[in-house]
């Protein structure tokens, strides 16, 4: 057997990628040392359970028969550690997809898993949306009525979005060109970090395009269990990014998660192998920490940083994880003098996406975020830096200290 | 020595023996069912789990392929419960005659086997993993049988009625008291305890073994050839639905979905012992080639363990047209009195596990016969302990049920989703130290990991549940693995080779079990 | 991405690779496709626990026979002692404040299976020392029921039959999940815990009698285990050790935290998840290997390379159903494989098996035929049966520590050159 049948490609005789890999699966256990979910709930017994051992069991022709897969956070950990190549968190997402299928989908998931919907609504009304999700009995109501729990970490809509700077701002023209992906996060909570990546990408010579069409990238939608929503969003997207990757450009993103849904998550969940502008865009996608680290590799970096004489604690998100390049933002750091960094030890911060916003979750994600909140309290680190954005506003809640995407820093050290 | 008297002594506890008993008790006869080894060790235990729709014999054998419809429809009324109702379809792939699929619908009909042509599109929506290459497909009422549940649910039927059940116990001699057959010795294979079974009737079920007690009885010509074939496990259901390659049965022609995994088979080469275990890995090879005509990447897949079965061919030396002796798959019931001149003794051999119970029926109407007593059959309407509901095996039933129950019990097998409760008792109603035994009953170490992980589990289990002792423990530790290792070497290679290496490293490296005292 | 050194395989091997070279001043990085062997082994350092089935009293006594006797074993090719030394040092300079490996070459500790087999090991985590069964003081075996990886009863009636008396005892950690069950991680998370190891030994004190040291199951502990065993041994007043079992194992996990520490404050990078597919060469130099991680693939440039990606147990060496069997990382020649026809597997299970010690075939400094700057190490190398001969941790480290002490030499001969 060769490499090639653990990565079938569209030549490979009919293999089914995720059902197929859970031949792979010698039962060790390792996968279940690193969840943190089961670690924490007897909820959800693990992923060797829900993953490949389930997986057996499972009729495709006839309805699920489970429950306790739903409690999977979707984090990926155990597909990254596993080491013999099964894929356990995306049959775990085919496995909650039919769960959700049986059960019907609950329409706060369809809500959360639209983050586009609510940020349309809530971005002219801002002031009002973001004070009534900080009053207690709205948020008590929305608990009861949409199951979203009360303490949930919800994010300010910023009033304005990215893309109405992006529309009047114009990059200079060096001919180095990139196409900026700044997912949902960026555009309707934090403009902000989407200008100070622009900068930093201008101030490293590149001709930053962002593409006005573009929105969604799904993921939200499918870790919920609406597939087919998701497929319609996150080819949509591909549709707008592709023509700019054909022309030889690459694409970059911010936000890890949805940078790994383009990367990975979409062909192998979504099962979307054969779309040939999915496949382009998922081949041209970097995380910005990805892209600028390579540039150092090759000396092309700008790295006039100025000292910032500060304690910042690294958490690398488990969708960041999910890349599989390592920790890059912390060699990056490493380049900022004076700056301390800490790197923190822990796998999840709990809210894996809309996870940790439910009634039903929010004690799970909590639990799980606990050991990542002591090692931050810990490292006396008065910030902590983190690639996604949900992350950070989990950690926001579960640490009470300020948190910010390593490009952030970056910016600032710098000066622009 | 201990006695035993009894109306039926049924030598032999395949399907066809335990059908005997079951068929004998609701009669209302005292039966006494033994074997030498644990029941359905042999052939019954052997083969790739088919209930036959008949289709394979449409054109070939149009005798067997009614008997097989007509038990097919038996069956699933009155065995549900060990049945998965996945239909079956005949296929026509490049590599066969597309002109049989014609025959082959035309034998349907004549034979009564309910057969459906579909488009090519529907069969590969439902089997997405079936070759694309497919010119013509239909459907089949063939399903999969779990043999040993349901051998295990007949003997249980037939104790409840009275019946003893005697595993581990070999017949050592046939009683003769000049024209009639009065019984057998048998001698505990475990204990070397003996015990004297005097019977009104002695029925040999034994198979391919068949030949062996009839000349423990002093009776010749009963010649019964062993037919061997393998077949593979592969270690989860490529397909859900019996796939049969349409035209004359051959080699690896047909994949069967069965409880969590999908068996290949399987072959047929005439040896000369019944015992005859060994795997050629030629044979191994080619079965491999086979599936791959079927499921395209079939050879990247996993194979979880290979085995062989001796079908018993019953080969009439007393035929009386010499020229037409044809070593038919059809049973034969041979009624000694009728035949040698020797009363009570009957030998029911041949066949095909599908039609156990009408073996069984025949064979106990000629035991009726001799006895002069017992009342008719009712084994076509009266449903197996566990079937009461005539609803069908599910392949999500045990997931299912550990879901309903997660976390009230620990799993010991995670593989197979046995709890520990589910197996103590199963330690207590079996009686029993050897652990192969419980994999037979509930599939214990039969998943991917082979034992892994839950046979050392079990062994404390049960070591501490029964009072063993160490060095029993130990024996039946070390008597799994060997057991294992042979269902396993032949097929070692890709993941199973790596899972293989890790259960070295938990046996050898972290147990140690080589080195215990 | 560029680095000095490229290591393939996170396990012992791999990260005491890693560990040597960045100490020595490499920029190295560390690739796997997952997590390695020591969360799945007893956490013991075995050098020779067998020789031919004879069990081995001092492996210093016996190497050198051993080495005539087996030439293409990988001790013929390394020095044991030197890696050993480094290992007890990064254990005592690491994250497990106090946690110490105790014994020697000189001679092996005998220590009970979770199966009551007497198993020896060179080195042992002090927490296992105790269960020496060269020491003939009486063994309380205390299993957990909700534990069933682990079974105390059948533990200690065969340690008794060994020679040293031995009884087994379950009692109810009252753990309060709300699961059924629990693996040894789940369980030593509990017992880094100083208020769950003070009501755990009031539970456990009543059944314990004078004079007898208790055996538990191996989960004293991941963060603090020398933490737990004073704590626990000051409370009940006696020696107590721990006894590996099933993975996943909680002393694994330590030997990992403590190679992977030393790893980082070293300033080596590791990368959990990426999957080495593929190499470029220049003739027989390497000059990057492709890893397949998500979207694109990425490609890694180094001068040297070290393989470590483990051998048939963790699909390095890997055996296609057309019973050809290839390495999987680079496509590095094989040696020790049974010849083209010959059987491959003996039908008893307990026979030597001829496939058991195929490998990557090495030269006499550890690098892989047909290339010059890739050296291997650890289970991928042919000539062992680590698993039976009990080697597993002695072959790991002394190969990881000598490639990596081959390419800095190499390293500083180019320099200097």
């Amino acid at each position: 057997m060769n490499p090639d049948t653990r990565h079938p490609t569209p030549d490979t005789p009919l293999f089914d990628l995720l059902r197929g890999s859970l031949d792979h699966c010698v039962k060790c256990t390792i996968c279940e040392t690193a969840c943190p979910v089961s670690n924490v709930t007897p909820l959800f017994p693990g992923p060797k359970y829900a993953g490949p051992q389930a997986e057996r069991y499972r009729d495709p022709a006839a309805p699920s028969v489970e429950w306790s897969v739903d409690y999977c956070s979707g984090c990926g950990i155990c597909t990254q550690v596993c080491p013999q190549g099964v894929k356990i968190a995306e049959l775990n997402a085919h496995a909650r997809r039919r769960v959700k299928a049986r059960k019907g989908v609950p329409l706060r998931d369809k809500i959360v898993g639209r983050p586009t919907l609510l940020g349309r609504l809530g971005t002219p009304a801002a002031p009002l949306a973001n004070a009534s999700l900080r009053l207690r009995p709205i948020r008590v109501l929305a608990e009861k009525v949409l199951g979203v729990h009360r303490d949930a970490p919800v994010p300010k809509f910023a009033g304005r979005t990215f893309r109405s700077w992006a529309k009047k701002h114009k990059s200079p023209a060096t001919g180095r060109r990139v196409v900026y992906f700044h997912g949902c996060g960026t555009q309707y909570y934090e403009p902000d970090v989407g200008e100070k990546v622009v900068a930093v990408l201008e101030h490293n010579g590149f001709e930053v395009d962002v593409p006005l069409k573009q929105d969604c990238c799904g993921l939200p939608l499918q870790s919920n269990g609406l597939f087919d929503d998701a497929r319609a969003y996150v080819l949509r997207l591909a549709r707008v990014l592709a023509p700019h990757a054909r022309n030889g450009a690459i694409i970059v993103g911010n936000a890890t998660s949805c940078t790994l849904m383009l990367k990975r998550e979409a062909r192998e969940i979504l099962e979307l192998e054969d779309d040939p502008d999915l496949k382009l865009v998922s081949e041209k996608t970097y995380d910005i920490c990805e892209l600028l680290l390579e540039l150092h590799d090759r000396g092309e970096l700008n790295t006039d940083f100025r000292p910032l004489e500060e304690s910042v604690a690294y958490h690398a998100p488990c969708q960041q994880q999910g890349h599989w390049i390592g920790k890059p933002a912390l060699d990056l750091l490493a380049l900022v003098p004076g700056l301390q960094v800490h790197e923190m030890d822990a796998r999840c911060c709990g809210i894996a996406g809309t996870y940790g916003l439910k009634a039903e979750k929010y004690d799970i994600a909590m639990k799980v975020g606990e050991d990542l909140f002591q090692q931050v309290a810990d490292s006396g680190a008065a910030v902590v830096a983190c690639d996604s954005e949900t992350c950070r506003w989990q950690i926001e809640h579960g640490t009470h200290k300020p948190s910010a995407h390593p490009i952030e820093l970056l910016h600032r050290a710098y000066g622009l | 020595m201990a006695a035993i008297t009894t109306d039926v002594l049924v030598i032999g506890g395949g399907a066809t023996g335990a059908g005997v008993a079951w068929d004998a008790a609701l009669r209302g006869l005292d039966v006494v069912l033994s074997d030498r080894k644990d029941f359905s060790e042999g052939t019954s235990g052997r083969f790739h789990g088919l209930l036959h729709s008949g289709g394979r014999y449409a054109v070939k054998d149009p005798q067997a392929a009614v008997e097989c419809i007509g038990e097919n429809v038996i069956l699933r009324r009155v065995a549900a419960d060990n049945i998965e109702d996945t239909g079956g379809f005949f296929v026509t792939t490049p590599f066969d005659d597309p002109a049989y699929a014609d025959r082959f619908v035309q034998g349907c009909r004549d034979t009564g086997i309910p057969c459906e042509e579909i488009d090519v599109a529907v069969a590969l929506r439902e089997e997405p993993r079936l070759n694309p290459e497919i010119s013509r497909a239909f459907r089949v009422p063939d399903a999969s049988m779990d043999i040993w549940k349901t051998v295990w649910a007949l003997a249980r039927g037939a104790r409840d009625r009275g019946a003893r059940l005697l595993t581990y116990h070999e017949t050592v001699a046939i009683h003769r008291s000049g024209d009639e057959v009065t019984g057998a010795r048998l001698r505990d294979a475990r204990s070397g305890e003996e015990v004297d079974v005097e019977a009104a009737v002695t029925v040999s079920a034994t198979g391919a073994w068949a030949g062996r007690i009839a000349d423990m009885a002093g009776i010749e010509g009963v010649r019964v050839l062993p037919g061997k074939g393998i077949m593979i496990a592969m270690n989860h259901r490529l397909v859900n639905t019996v796939i049969n390659r349409c035209q004359m049965p051959t080699d690896g022609d047909i994949i069967v979905p069965i409880r969590t995994v999908s068996v290949i088979g399987t072959t047929d080469v005439h040896v000369d012992d019944p015992d005859d275990r060994t795997i050629a890995q030629d044979q191994v090879d080619a079965m491999l080639e086979d599936g791959e005509r079927l499921v395209p990447g079939f050879k990247r897949a996993r194979a979880l363990r290979v085995w062989s079965g001796v079908r018993p061919l019953f080969e009439d030396a007393k035929a009386d047209d010499v020229s037409t002796r044809d070593v038919t798959r059809a049973h034969a019931l041979l009624d000694h009195a009728e035949r040698d001149g020797v009363s009570r003794f009957v030998t029911i051999t041949g066949g095909k596990v599908t039609t156990f119970r009408l073996m069984a029926e025949e064979t106990v109407d000629a035991v009726c016969r001799q006895l002069g007593r017992g009342g008719p059959c009712l084994t076509r309407t009266q449903a197996l302990p566990g079937s009461e509901d005539g609803r069908f095996y599910h392949v999500s039933e045990r997931l299912e049920r550990k879901e309903r129950h997660l976390q009230e019990d620990q799993l010991v097998c995670e593989c197979e989703l046995i709890p520990r409760a589910r197996l103590e008792k199963a330690f207590e109603q079996r009686d029993t130290h050897n652990l192969d035994d419980i994999r037979r009953y509930l599939r214990l170490g039969m998943g991917p990991c082979q034992g892994g992980f839950c046979i050392y589990r079990a062994t404390g289990i049960l070591h501490q549940l029964d009072g063993m002792t160490a060095e029993e423990a130990n024996h039946t530790l070390r008597e799994f693995l060997e057991e294992r290792w042979h269902g396993v070497w032949p097929i070692l290679y890709g993941d199973q080779l790596r899972q293989a290496r890790l259960d070295e490293w938990i046996f050898q490296g972290v147990l140690d079990v080589e080195h215990v005292q | 991405m560029r680095y000095d050194v490229v290591v393939i395989g996170a396990g012992v091997a791999g990260l005491t690779a890693g560990a040597r070279l960045a100490e020595g001043g490499a920029r190295v990085c560390v690739l796997a496709k997952g997590m390695g062997s020591t969360h799945l082994a007893p956490g013991t350092v075995d050098v020779l626990g067998y020789d031919g089935g004879e069990r081995v009293e001092s492996p210093a006594s016996v190497l050198p026979d051993f080495v005539s006797r087996h030439p293409d074993h990988p001790y013929a090719l390394v020095s044991v002692a030197p890696a050993l030394e480094w290992f007890a040092a990064c254990v005592e300079r690491g994250p497990k404040p106090g946690y110490r490996y105790v014994g020697s070459l000189e001679h092996n500790v005998l220590l009970p299976t979770a199966l009551g087999a007497a198993r020896p090991s060179a080195l042992v985590p002090t927490t296992m020392a105790g269960g020496d069964l060269g020491d003939p003081a009486p063994i309380c075996v205390v299993g957990f029921r909700v534990l069933r990886d682990f079974h105390a009863s059948l533990c200690a009636a065969n340690v008794a039959r060994s020679g040293v008396e031995a009884r087994g005892v379950e009692i109810d950690l009252n753990l309060h999940t709300g699961r059924a069950e629990e693996n040894s991680l789940g369980i030593a998370r509990h017992f880094d815990d100083p208020g769950f190891r003070s009501a755990f030994s009031t539970r456990v004190a009543p059944s314990l009698r004078p004079g007898e040291r208790l055996g538990l199951p191996a989960v004293l502990g991941v963060r603090d285990p020398q933490g737990a065993l004073t704590d626990l041994e000051q409370r009940l007043e006696r020696p107590l050790f721990e006894i590996p079992t099933l993975p996943p194992s909680a002393p694994g996990i330590r030997v990992y935290d403590i190679l992977r520490a030393a790893l980082r404050s070293a300033g080596g990078r590791l990368v959990i998840g990426a999957e080495v597919v593929g190499a470029s060469r220049d003739g027989t130099r390497v000059t990057s290997v492709r890893a397949h991680t998500s979207g694109h693939d990425h490609v890694y440039e180094a001068r040297w390379f070290v393989l470590a990606t483990g051998g048939v147990a963790s699909g390095a060496i890997e055996l296609g159903s057309d019973w050809v069997a290839r390495e999987n990382a680079l496509g590095l020649s094989l040696s020790g494989a049974p010849a083209d026809g010959a059987a491959r597997f003996d039908p008893d299970y307990f026979a030597e098996q001829p496939l058991n010690r195929i490998g990557v075939a090495v030269d006499s400094s550890l690098t892989g035929e047909g290339t010059d700057n890739v050296l291997v190490a650890g289970a991928a190398l042919p000539g062992a049966i680590p698993w039976r001969e009990g080697s597993g941790e002695g072959i790991s480290l002394s190969t990881g520590f000598a490639a990596a002490r081959t390419v800095l030499e190499r390293e500083g001969a180019a320099a200097a050159a």
